[in-house]
């Protein structure tokens, strides 16, 4: 299982992050390298890549706050 | 769902994009291919546009052909036809469709009618891409649609994808045509989180080079009993009504437009002579709109009347409001198309 992890260092600590889009739904086979999230930080937006091939398992929904480092979901 | 063509077999490992990455993708492959495309816009440097219709592509490009504009409609599109009518292909964004109103001679008193006046001698091949679609409460000069106000006006073709496939394919259309095309992306499925997605609209895309024709409907779900035109979001509302109307054993078959101008008539008659009810459903005002267009154009053309009167839900004559419990109250939805196909098919809701 590989956890999927919001990236650090791409915007500044003192800006707020989101899980804007899921690109695959929860249970989802996908393969690695694809973005399967998007974090939407002030109208920009960074890509969450599958750290592997596998079955998504969502953990944090759209809409929702995240920070770096955060494990917003998993391929199992 | 099945976006955009059911005939389509799916491959086995999916390449899933937003909207605003595909027509992104589309740009900067293009720009690669032709050194004459450009981008044009306000914050489309940089920031990759205020609806991630850039992104990537001043990293890539630089500011040479990724030009950060001044806030001057006026003057940045009267450029765009200027750079089009000598050699160039820009593309450039007007961020809200609702400012047209400071660059409309540029648009169809220059770019629309370039052709035509010089003879077919100077071509106008620029894209003007445009955000429209209300939804998330920005009030009546952020949300408008326009469609009809720009499919009226001859000279330019108007497209507008509901999905991230025919985005990518539309827009290679569109930067490799020798007219002047009105690129509409509806905000409510662009795919950027600040304005909520329709998951629908993510969908698979491939990364290689290929068109999706300007002037060819999509037909997304296939039906007997009644046939639904909708565009951009309604696409979507369609659908789910669909599935809903499914569940009492009456099947629609739904149409997306994908283009406007010029407007796919011949799937519509197929469509509706088949079905023999026909509903349009888009989010522009609805007095002589889409709605209005296609319905004269059917009936019109079909030998025999419908099995009812064709009819269309739209946004009434009003400003689009502020407050988000008026604004869904007048904007279509899937219950609203529900609730007036069962209405046409006589049954009591």
């Amino acid at each position: 299982m590989s956890d999927i992890v919001v990236p650090q260092g791409q915007w500044e600590a003192d800006q707020e992050a989101a899980l804007s889009n899921w690109l695959y739904g929860d249970g989802e086979t996908v393969q690695e390298g694809v973005t399967v999230a998007e974090i939407m930080v002030e109208k920009t937006s960074f890509e969450i890549p599958a750290p592997t091939s596998g079955t998504l398992a969502i953990t944090v929904a759209e809409d929702e706050v995240v920070v770096p480092g955060q494990v917003v979901g998993s391929i199992q | 769902m099945s976006l955009p063509d059911a005939t389509v077999e799916k491959p086995a490992a999916e390449r899933r994009l937003t909207i605003a990455k595909a027509m992104s993708e589309a740009i900067g492959q293009e720009m690669e291919r032709d050194p004459s495309v450009l981008v044009m816009g306000e914050d489309i440097g940089k920031m990759g546009g205020v609806f991630g219709t850039t992104t990537g592509l001043f990293e890539k490009f630089g500011a040479e052909r990724v030009r950060d504009t001044p806030i001057s409609e006026t003057a940045f599109i009267g450029a765009a036809v200027g750079m089009a009518a000598s050699g160039l292909r820009p593309v450039v964004e007007l961020m809200f469709v609702d400012f047209f109103g400071v660059c409309m001679d540029a648009i169809y008193n220059l770019a629309a009618k370039q052709s035509y006046f010089s003879g077919g001698k100077i071509s106008c091949p620029m894209v003007l891409m445009t955000s429209v679609g209300g939804g998330y409460g920005d009030a009546g000069q952020h949300s408008q649609c326009l469609y009809a106000t720009f499919g009226h006006l001859p000279g330019m073709k108007v497209v507008i994808p509901s999905n991230a496939h025919d985005a990518k394919g539309l827009m290679l259309s569109a930067i490799r045509d020798d007219n002047p095309v009105i690129f509409m992306f509806h905000k409510a499925l662009q795919g950027m989180g600040w304005l909520g997605t329709v998951a629908g609209s993510i969908n698979d895309t491939p990364e290689s080079d290929y068109l999706v024709p300007i002037g060819k409907a999509s037909i997304v779900r296939e039906g007997s009993d009644i046939t639904i035109v909708g565009l951009g979001a309604t696409v979507h509302q369609a659908l789910t009504a669909a599935e809903n109307l499914a569940k009492t054993g009456i099947n629609a078959e739904i149409i997306d437009l994908r283009t406007i101008a010029p407007l796919d008539r011949e799937t519509i008659f197929a469509s509706a002579s088949k079905t023999g009810r026909l509903l349009v459903v888009d989010d522009d005002y609805l007095s002589f709109g889409i709605g209005a267009e296609i319905i004269a154009s059917v009936c019109e053309a079909l030998p025999d009347p419908l099995k009812c009167p064709p009819q269309r839900i739209a946004h009434p004559d009003i400003p689009i409001p502020f407050t988000p419990v008026m604004e869904h109250f007048l904007l279509p939805d899937a219950g609203k198309i529900e609730g007036r196909v069962r209405a046409m098919l006589g049954e009591n809701t």
